[in-house]
């Protein structure tokens, strides 16, 4: 493999260092707040997914671009059970 | 981990903070998304009126982006709305701000580093630097630069295409009662931040000015609707392909497995070699176009391989 700049760099100084697991664990609780605040939005969520449901059984689907099928109620999915998570 | 998945983060809710890394100090940051294994990053950063710094490089790739103000650097002036791609180990000119501004600063493969010089690293590849405004140097165009394609109203200007992976930098737009009635998904990671405005996905509800997400690969988003017009910078790690579906229960696994099932039936023999054991290269196959592509720090990046000299875990196994 060819050498590339990325390969040359020293090893992360002391002060870096703390910046970057001071900035990891700071993540760490920031993604924690953005799954607690998505969970909030559950019920407004299912609301949603019933409207989107709709539209796409009445109006259509975006298959590509501005074209559209209107989907068939035998093709709708069965809602699962347990939670519907959106963040990964 | 490389990154987690940001989303949604309003970062206008959040203060900077001082940032002490050699070449930044005097400046503010926000972490918007921080890659935990090498240190890649997007900040939000705020430079203060009289902030200076001699030239210099960085030890990695950097992406640059102007949401307000001024910015010197060298013989050139970057305003608001200016886009740049700074190769690992290209020397930028000194830079001042005099009145304040704000930028987005992307450090693709390892945390933010800076090495006073006025020469080039002997390694840079300085052919891939660009630089422009985007808002005063650039058209739109339709966003159907893929196929299948966004719903018209969503328009893009591209500002960055890396060949080996077709990654992208681009700055979008929604126009006012956008509307798209699908999920999607992509092999890529995508990210963006709202410059202004207002969209809303069925799963993260609504994204205002100085909302921002990094989504890894497989993660449905949408439908999509926008009431009253959006402008944003995005990127992605990889070529962008839409995966269109009207499931809103699947998860990242099944997305994943769909997209393996359509190469299955598309391209039958390659999926069959790739598959075959004895046959796979978990580290690339040869490419006699792209000989030394293995060497690509984005295309080790994509793979969990080290990037960025002593950082990152993971080594070929």
């Amino acid at each position: 493999m060819t050498k590339r700049v990325q390969d040359a760099k020293p090893a992360r100084s002391k002060d870096t260092d703390a910046w970057f697991k001071e900035n990891v664990a700071e993540q760490k609780k920031r993604y924690a707040a953005i799954v607690q605040e998505q969970d909030g939005l559950a019920a407004q969520r299912e609301k949603w997914v019933e409207a989107f449901l709709q539209i796409i059984q009445t109006k259509g689907f975006n298959v590509n671009g501005d074209t559209r099928r209107v989907i068939k109620p035998s093709e709708i999915a069965k809602k699962p059970k347990g939670k519907h998570q959106v963040v990964f | 981990m490389a990154r987690p998945h940001i989303e949604p983060y309003v970062e206008l809710d959040h203060p900077f903070k001082k940032f002490g890394v050699s070449g930044f100090k005097g400046s503010n940051y926000k972490v918007l998304s921080l890659d935990t294994d090498t240190g890649a990053c997007t900040l939000k950063v705020r430079f203060d009126g009289g902030f200076k710094r001699k030239p210099g490089l960085s030890y990695s790739d950097m992406e640059i982006f102007v949401l307000n103000g001024k910015i010197k650097v060298g013989k050139q002036t970057w305003s608001e709305g200016h886009y740049a791609f700074i190769p690992a180990g290209m020397a930028v000119g000194a830079i001042e701000v005099s009145q304040g501004a704000e930028a987005l600063l992307m450090f693709n493969d390892s945390e933010p580093s800076f090495v006073e010089s006025d020469k080039n690293h002997q390694l840079a590849l300085t052919d891939a630097f660009s630089s422009v405004n985007s808002y005063e140097d650039k058209p739109w165009g339709g966003g159907s630069i893929v196929s299948p394609s966004v719903a018209t109203g969503c328009l893009i200007k591209l500002l960055h295409f890396d060949p080996l992976t077709e990654a992208l930098s681009f700055l979008y737009c929604m126009t006012p009662r956008f509307a798209q009635d699908n999920i999607s998904y992509h092999d890529s990671a995508e990210e963006s931040y709202h410059i202004w405005g207002t969209s809303w996905m069925m799963q993260f509800g609504e994204l205002p000015t100085g909302g921002y997400f990094w989504r890894p690969p497989y993660i449905n988003h949408g439908s999509f609707r926008c009431k009253y017009g959006t402008i944003a910078f995005g990127r992605t790690d990889s070529v962008l392909f839409n995966y269109f579906h009207f499931n809103p229960w699947t998860n990242p696994d099944e997305n994943k497995l769909r997209a393996a099932s359509t190469l299955y039936r598309k391209r039958p023999q390659l999926y069959q070699w790739a598959a075959s054991d004895g046959h796979n290269h978990p580290h690339g196959p040869p490419d006699f176009e792209n000989a030394d592509y293995h060497s690509d720090p984005q295309v080790r990046m994509l793979h969990g391989e080290p990037v960025g000299g002593s950082v990152g875990k993971k080594r070929r196994k």
